[in-house]
């Protein structure tokens, strides 16, 4: 396991290389400035140019690249430009809202997906089946703003059941924070769902086909128990991957949702940045949500582990 | 794992395949839909009633009606006739992309798959690195360097999904590489590159048809939601997505302009993904029983 | 442009001195008198960028200055300048202006405002590395303290525009203990800094910005009412009405053009139609092809109907402009017509510069909706006579960016305004080399002249005829072809009593009370 963990540490060392690199290259490709765009009603040529020379952007890139990769290695991954805030707190602020909504969002994304997919998996080709399909397929099938846009139409401004935007922390105050997460949460919610409903239900398809099934219910143990006893949890290996694929698409991806809703996330943080051109700020938003998205993938990875046994041994 | 399998039995099982998919009782509607959409976005000129860019500011956010059969939008624009043309851009996205990906990501994966090693630990930590890439940072920054229109997006996308095919190449190809007939065939001097084409691309052909349809679908609707950040197809032409996003703020007004669009997305992405699950099923050997 | 019926009484009642209290029905009557208590919540499209008013270069920062900060000097709602930390100013000659300063008046970390504190401000402005308001007071050369509450300021030119400058941030005044203490914290943290009727409590960037009652502020006339103001960044402006709409919200900041008439109809929405200060126009690039060509840009200017745009893409939520002065100016020249499309003209014109047939180009504008509407109903008009817009959109740090580099042809621009006409003109058309705001590039030395001279002279009515001089010439010049002056309608909930607009944008609440 340890050793597992250690070679895969390892191998991330280039990956993040390459990723900064390329965001590096990419956004000083992109045209604009973020003086020119910080100071847009600014006349005043001479205090944009002595702001360039004091955060470096004068020098060629090369330099810059480096200048910042060495003050990475110090632990310190600059100031946004528009604010100065260093760049950890920015990051710090946003990720608590992020990850409050990824995990509510799974949570209902399980919630609907266990009983649709299993039910699914199940009674193949039945009727049910054929609606558990269906259902599924509607979360994916619309473009989450549209969804975003429906939900906040029916329950926020019709019913008024559901604040329409804001965050309130969950943390300080459960009830309205939780109410505040809602509606954006079933947003990325239902859109998970059904990617986790198919794929609960093909891998429980794969399981039931398997030979000790056969030779369980051969054995005349109950439908039930061959189901709960070893489909479910040989079924869960591919769910646990998509929801750890899915992870970094939850957090940095649910732009569209939290520009919609007004939540403070990590998502619009970076878009927010790139637009600013914010450079230092999107660098190092981009490391972080790499490195989150790596060690997901290790946490999933130690997850397959504890679910087979097989793994863990090799 | 199967053991060595003659190319006549792969043969028929691709037709077995075939004949179950359209056998699965949701394929033909997505078909259709397929085809429809495929002729809908070639026929457009003809199809359409009117000219999808003329305005008529006189006749704005008109309902449906008998000269407008899904209403005008807030210049006055033929909705009908914009979603029809909408058709060309969505599914350009869509395979264009994906396109670029199978390509793309196929060649990569035969070469990491085939020539292993370092190579392959090389072409796996770019895709790696690709994977932890936030797609929208690349979306946008393409966007900023090419110019805001389609070809960005379609870049963008193309790279997003390259990794999937990437790793989907080379596990085929690696599941290959254990056969005996791999052994057999190098054995007698047939050249790498033509037991790949002969033995891989067939076998890796059934689940890359799978991804991809799927793959088409998510890169419909990831042009849709670019489109809500200002990337993709410039005015005044129409992509669903920006119709969706332009009529967001006149849903209460006049909501034919996001449903007439909003049905179009929904109901091709859904066909896409019966044709894909139909695909799959058929490939799953224990769905026979 | 067709005034609401609201807006009219309002502005009526203003011209005939009478405060403006009530919104709601019935409160042209208002007899309600103004209560203490309650969190005022505010919807913005943007976050604020900082706290700072010497730094700070965004629009939407001044919303939350004008009610914590205060300036030297403030406007009515007639855009005339009234007294404000400053008692009274006089102006012994062109290139001094004495300010006799308030007495008693604290800032809200308990340290007196006195001259001292006014020259460490000036001081600050000029000197200040990141300082933004160094372009606005350049042509104050030194600032004396007389007396402890006498300041008297000595301008290297004479510069009839500084006055109105000094209505905004480059007149804020900010502690000097708090600049000391913690300048740089001063960003995000504005604790203490400000004399407002309300101070700042905390900010939770793009989560919320609280400010609350000045229990001690020196104006005892009227408010402070509110307990708190709330501003939340809203980004989306269809979920901000619905935040309106649904009452999670008291206050919006803009309503657009397309949702303005359904919310005129919503009994739970007050609306009022705050005429701007700000122009939207499109600049034209003199130094290359083709608009370095007079004749093409004036076919361009003739071949587009302006009335058609305002109605069509602006719904007459605004008025068609006839050059950089909106109508809310004493400037304002109503006599000079905005340029009307007369496509034989236009022809003419085409003809004149050498292109008969019509010519292609490309037209740079921001990817916002209402931009990219304007975009497509141009190429509409323009293809009436062969002339071929091609559209590029951008978004806005490359739109910035290539308006700074002179990469363009045609490229969108939006001023949001000044009070003084010198903000929306003198740094737009005088010759300057390098980068500038000048984006078009135009270099005409009688506009140069007649630009030079309204900083000099110092009667109203005499500017006033120099810019009319201007407006003609820019008309035949075409630095850029205007479009509208918005109009930028504000939207209450009935609740709230006691708003006072003035044309430059800025929400004040220091009479604001909720019923």
């Amino acid at each position: 396991m340890l050793h597992l963990v250690l070679r895969r540490l390892a191998a991330t060392v280039p990956v993040l290389l390459l990723v900064t690199a390329g965001v590096f290259a990419l956004l000083h490709l992109t045209p604009g400035d973020p003086i020119d765009a910080m100071m847009a009603e600014s006349v005043d040529a001479a205090a944009k140019a002595a702001l360039r020379t004091e955060l470096g952007l004068d020098q060629p890139l090369p330099v810059q690249y480096a200048a910042w990769m060495g003050r990475l290695l110090r632990g310190d991954l600059g100031h946004s430009i528009r604010n100065g805030e260093p760049v950890v707190e920015s990051v710090s602020r946003r990720l608590g809202p992020s990850l409050q909504l990824a995990a509510l969002a799974m949570a209902i994304s399980l919630l609907i997906a266990f009983p649709v997919g299993i039910v699914s998996a199940v009674r193949r080709n039945t009727a049910v089946d054929r609606a558990g399909t269906t259902f599924s397929l509607f979360g994916i099938c619309m473009p989450n703003f549209l969804l975003a846009l429906l939900l906040i139409f029916v329950f926020g401004v019709t019913l008024r059941w559901l604040p329409i935007s804001g965050y309130v922390d969950p943390v300080e105050e459960p009830w309205d924070g939780l109410r505040s997460l809602a509606l954006p949460a079933v947003t990325l919610g239902l859109a998970l769902a059904a990617v986790v409903t198919r794929t609960l239900r093909s891998s429980m398809l794969e399981a039931l086909g398997e030979d000790y099934v056969r030779t369980a219910r051969a054995k005349g143990l109950a439908e039930g128990r061959v189901v709960r006893g070893h489909v479910l949890r040989n079924a869960l290996i591919p769910v646990v991957t998509v929801l750890g694929l899915q992870l970094g698409t939850l957090i940095g991806g649910a732009v569209i949702t939290e520009y919609v809703f007004a939540l403070p996330g990590v998502g619009r943080l970076v878009v927010d940045a790139v637009f600013a051109r914010d450079y230092p700020l999107v660098q190092g938003v981009v490391l972080l949500i790499a490195l989150g998205f790596i060690a997901s993938n290790l946490v999933v990875d130690l997850l397959y582990g504890l679910i087979d046994p097989r793994i863990r041994h090799r | 794992m199967a053991s060595s399998i003659p190319a006549s039995v792969i043969a028929d099982r691709r037709w077995e395949v075939l004949r179950r998919t359209a056998g699965a009782r949701l394929a033909p509607i997505g078909a259709v839909v397929l085809v429809l959409a495929l002729v809908v976005a070639v026929a457009a000129p003809v199809v359409a009633p009117h000219d999808p860019i003329r305005q008529d500011l006189g006749n704005t956010l008109a309902p449906p009606g008998r000269a407008h059969w899904l209403g005008t939008d807030n210049v006055g624009r033929d909705v009908l006739s914009r979603v029809i043309w909408g058709t060309r851009v969505s599914l350009v996205a869509g395979f264009v992309s994906v396109a670029i990906a199978v390509l793309v990501g196929g060649l990569l994966g035969i070469v990491a798959g085939y020539a292993g090693g370092r190579v392959d630990g090389l072409v796996m930590r770019l895709m790696d690195a690709v994977l932890s890439f936030p797609p929208l940072v690349l979306a946008l920054a393409l966007g900023a360097v090419l110019g805001a229109g389609l070809v960005g997006v379609l870049l963008a996308l193309g790279v997003v999904y390259t990794p999937t095919f990437a790793r989907l190449t080379r596990g085929q190809v690696l599941a290959v590489k254990a056969r005996d007939y791999v052994d057999a065939a190098r054995a007698l001097g047939a050249p790498g590159w033509r037991i790949a084409c002969r033995h891989v691309l067939p076998n890796a052909a059934t689940p890359i048809v799978v991804q991809a349809s799927l793959s088409v679908a998510f890169a419909i609707l990831a042009e849709a939601s670019l489109s809500f950040l200002g990337l993709g197809i410039q005015p005044p032409e129409a992509s669903w997505g920006s119709m969706i996003n332009a009529g967001r703020g006149y849903l209460q007004q006049a909501p034919w302009i996001v449903f007439g669009p909003g049905a179009a997305l929904f109901v091709t992405v859904v066909g896409l993904n019966f044709v894909g699950d139909a695909v799959r099923d058929a490939l799953d050997p224990r769905a026979r029983g | 442009m067709t005034v609401s019926r609201r807006a009219f009484l309002k502005t009526s009642a203003i011209a005939a001195g009478v405060p403006w209290l009530g919104l709601g029905p019935g409160a042209a009557a208002a007899a309600d008198p103004p209560k203490k208590g309650g969190t005022l919540r505010v919807g913005f499209y943007i976050e604020a960028a900082t706290m700072d008013p010497h730094l700070s270069g965004s629009k939407i920062d001044r919303q939350v200055y004008h009610n914590i900060y205060e300036p030297l000097v403030t406007l009515d709602a007639k855009l005339g300048i009234k007294p404000g930390l400053a008692e009274s100013w006089t102006q012994p000659d062109p290139k001094t202006l004495v300010f006799k300063l308030r007495r008693g008046v604290k800032f809200h970390d308990g340290t007196d405002f006195n001259a001292e504190a006014a020259k460490f401000n000036f001081e600050r402005m000029k000197n200040e590395p990141k300082s933004v308001r160094k372009g606005e007071v350049a042509n104050i050369d030194t600032v004396e303290v007389v007396d402890s509450h006498t300041i008297k300021v000595n301008l290297k030119k004479p510069d009839a525009a500084l006055l109105a400058t000094l209505t905004d941030r480059a007149g804020m005044m900010v502690s000097p203990k708090v600049v000391q203490e913690r300048g740089a914290e001063l960003q995000r943290n504005a604790k203490g800094a400000g004399t407002g009727p309300f101070e700042f409590v905390e900010w939770v960037r793009d989560s919320h910005l609280v400010i609350k009652r000045n229990e001690a502020y020196w104006n005892k006339q009227g408010g402070p009412y509110l307990d708190r103001v709330r501003y939340r960044p809203i980004p989306d402006d269809v979920v901000k009405l619905q935040s309106l709409q649904s009452g999670e919200i008291d206050v919006m900041d803009y309503v657009q053009p397309r949702d303005v008439a359904a919310v005129k109809a919503d009994k739970n929405v007050v609306v009022l139609d705050v005429p701007s200060l700000a122009d939207f126009a499109y600049q034209l690039n003199h130094t290359r092809p083709p608009f370095n060509n007079k004749a093409l840009r004036q076919a361009v200017a003739y071949a587009l109907d302006i009335e058609q745009i305002v109605k069509g893409v602006w719904l007459n939520v605004g008025v068609p402009a006839n050059g950089p002065i909106p109508p809310t100016s004493w400037a304002y020249d109503k006599s000079i017509p905005f340029i009307k499309r007369d496509l034989a003209k236009a022809k003419a014109k085409l003809a004149e510069g050498g292109q008969p047939g019509g010519f292609a180009f490309t037209l740079t504008t921001n990817n916002i909706p209402i931009n990219v509407q304007e975009a497509e109903v141009i190429q509409a008009q323009l293809r009436e006579v062969g002339i071929t817009a091609k559209v590029n959109l951008v978004d806005s740090a490359t739109l910035i960016s290539s308006g700074n580099a002179k990469n363009f042809e045609m490229i969108s621009y939006q001023w949001s305004g000044r009070p003084d006409p010198d903000g929306n003109t003198y740094q737009f058309f005088r010759t300057t080399p390098g980068t500038s705001l000048n984006w078009s590039g135009l270099s005409n030395p009688q506009i140069d002249a007649l630009l030079d001279k309204t900083r000099e002279v110092s009667s109203q009515a005499e500017r006033r005829k120099l810019y009319s001089e201007l407006t003609k010439l820019l008309q035949d010049e075409l630095p850029m072809i205007f479009i509208v002056h918005p109009i930028e309608p504000k939207a209450f909930s009935p609740r709230v009593q006691g708003y006072d607009p003035i044309p430059d944008g800025m929400m004040r609440f220091k009479d604001v009370w909720m019923r």
